[in-house]
């Protein structure tokens, strides 16, 4: 099969196995990709690590543990999809650590209050999962399968978000408060999760057919299912322009591009704490590490 | 307070603090394996402290949320074992031994009592604390001779049968923490 075969069989569908032929092209930005999405679930459980302690009731404090555990078992999947890829776990969490590779914008961020819990979890989730679901049709069938898993689990924790945030926005008027101010401040970087509007041809992941739709897609496709219901709530979003055209696309602010790429280059507002706390216990344990080997 | 409900308040105390005692390393375990262990031992805990504390609170005729939450710290019947912070593997895992063999002796007796309510839950417990316990055992082998852990264990072995009437030092910080969102709106629902 030539890279032209290659092409032509993804681009028709088809899928690839971990033990099929791939050109190197294909093989190095299926890694990238995987990688980083592995990368993002363990960095992301880094927001909501302090939040189990202060979770209010009982069974907040359960979801969020809950939570938390899918998201390092997804990680702990993702990566076995990239060690067969031929980069082995510990070289990619090197690289995290070292700054060599990304995670996703939304995990760069600090988590100031409860409302945020609630917002992560139904909206970063909601933009996580308008990806993850369009990850069912990879060309790289190992990684589409797990991801069926991986987006049934995140469709529970969008629940878990949605009824946080109900419940604060049903109570008192510091609860709702709480909801509003951390939306204001996620809209930001929610908007710019999908990434730039670049065409889907130009897009060697949707080329490749490792993402089954384009950047600009996977927005439309979140703002039409949630901002209608961020509306329903009474809550407001922070752009004046963001508003649904007589012809079903969503029409807002151009996100902050620069922002999105000072923040994955590594210089997000929390990015060197959480790999710092991450590196700090991976050196205080590195005998366990030896006494296990 | 009936017997009853002292028992099932110890019980619920000392799971909802080791099981959040546990997911401090949430994000940061020497291993990946780990991290997915701990933050499924964790959910397992904070899972039964909430069983008991329903069963606590018909006796007291209040709410599992309220007693975990509301209390004193004076009123809380925790072991002081898991209510020191321990960010270090040694400790953390002489802590889960040492806790799990004390655990695996009270649900042993509560499945015993002749109490049905308290032996139900004792059992339902005791099939997950199965786990936790091959978890903790299979660590002791591997660290055990190792002078980290050995120390570890010798430092922690008063606390298991501490005074459930006092607390520690460490227990001021993580009830603050703990009850800091659901304080700024009392009696709000969350």
């Amino acid at each position: 099969m030539t890279e032209t075969d290659f092409l032509a069989y993804v681009q028709a569908g088809g899928q690839v196995e971990a033990g099929d032929w791939m050109p190197d092209e294909y093989r190095a930005r299926l890694v990238k990709f995987v990688e980083m999405h592995a990368n993002s679930e363990l960095m992301g459980v880094l927001p909501e690590r302090e939040w189990i302690l202060r979770a209010p009731t009982l069974q907040r404090k359960l979801a969020l543990t809950a939570k938390v555990q899918d998201e390092v078992g997804h990680a702990q999947l993702i990566y076995r999809v990239v060690e067969d890829l031929g980069k082995p776990r510990s070289q990619c969490l090197d690289d995290l650590l070292a700054g060599r590779a990304k995670f996703h914008n939304v995990f760069h961020y600090p988590t100031r209050s409860w409302g945020d819990v609630g917002v992560i979890a139904w909206l970063v989730d909601a933009a996580a999962i308008v990806s993850q679901k369009a990850l069912l049709k990879c060309s790289y069938a190992p990684y589409a399968r797990i991801m069926k898993k991986i987006c049934w689990e995140e469709s529970f924790h969008i629940l878990h978000g949605r009824d946080v945030v109900l419940a604060m926005v049903t109570g008192t008027d510091e609860q709702r408060e709480l909801v509003q101010e951390a939306l204001d401040r996620w809209w930001g970087p929610l908007m710019q999760f999908h990434g730039t509007p670049i065409p889907r041809d130009d897009d060697q992941m949707y080329v490749w057919r490792i993402k089954s739709q384009g950047n600009e897609e996977a927005r439309q496709q979140f703002l039409e299912s949630y901002v209608p219901q961020v509306w329903e709530l009474g809550l407001t979003l922070p752009d004046p322009k963001l508003r649904r055209g007589d012809d079903g696309v969503w029409e807002y602010t151009e996100p902050d591009w620069d922002e999105l790429r000072t923040v994955v280059t590594g210089h997000g507002p929390r990015t060197l704490e959480r790999l710092e706390l991450r590196r700090r216990f991976l050196e205080q344990e590195a005998w366990v590490r030896e006494a296990v080997a | 307070m009936n017997e009853r409900a002292r028992l099932l308040l110890e019980l619920a105390d000392d799971e909802l603090l080791v099981g959040w005692r546990d997911s401090e390393w949430t994000g940061i375990a020497p291993t990946l394996e780990e991290d997915v262990a701990f933050s499924s031992i964790a959910q397992n805990e904070i899972g039964h402290a909430r069983a008991a504390y329903e069963l606590a609170a018909r006796e007291l005729g209040t709410t599992a949320d309220e007693l975990a939450f509301d209390r004193a710290p004076g009123e809380y019947r925790s072991s002081p074992l898991v209510e020191l912070r321990l960010v270090d593997w040694a400790h953390t895992i002489a802590r889960r031994c040492l806790y799990e063999q004390a655990d695996r002796a009270r649900i042993e007796a509560l499945m015993q009592s002749g109490d049905e309510v308290v032996a139900g839950l004792a059992r339902k417990i005791d099939r997950e604390e199965a786990y936790h316990r091959m978890h903790a055992e299979l660590w002791a082998e591997r660290l055990r001779g190792d002078p980290r852990f050995e120390q570890a264990l010798a430092e922690l072995r008063p606390y298991v049968d501490g005074d459930r009437r006092t607390r520690t030092d460490d227990f001021a910080a993580l009830h603050d923490e703990m009850t800091s969102v659901r304080r700024t709106a009392p009696g709000a629902e969350w």
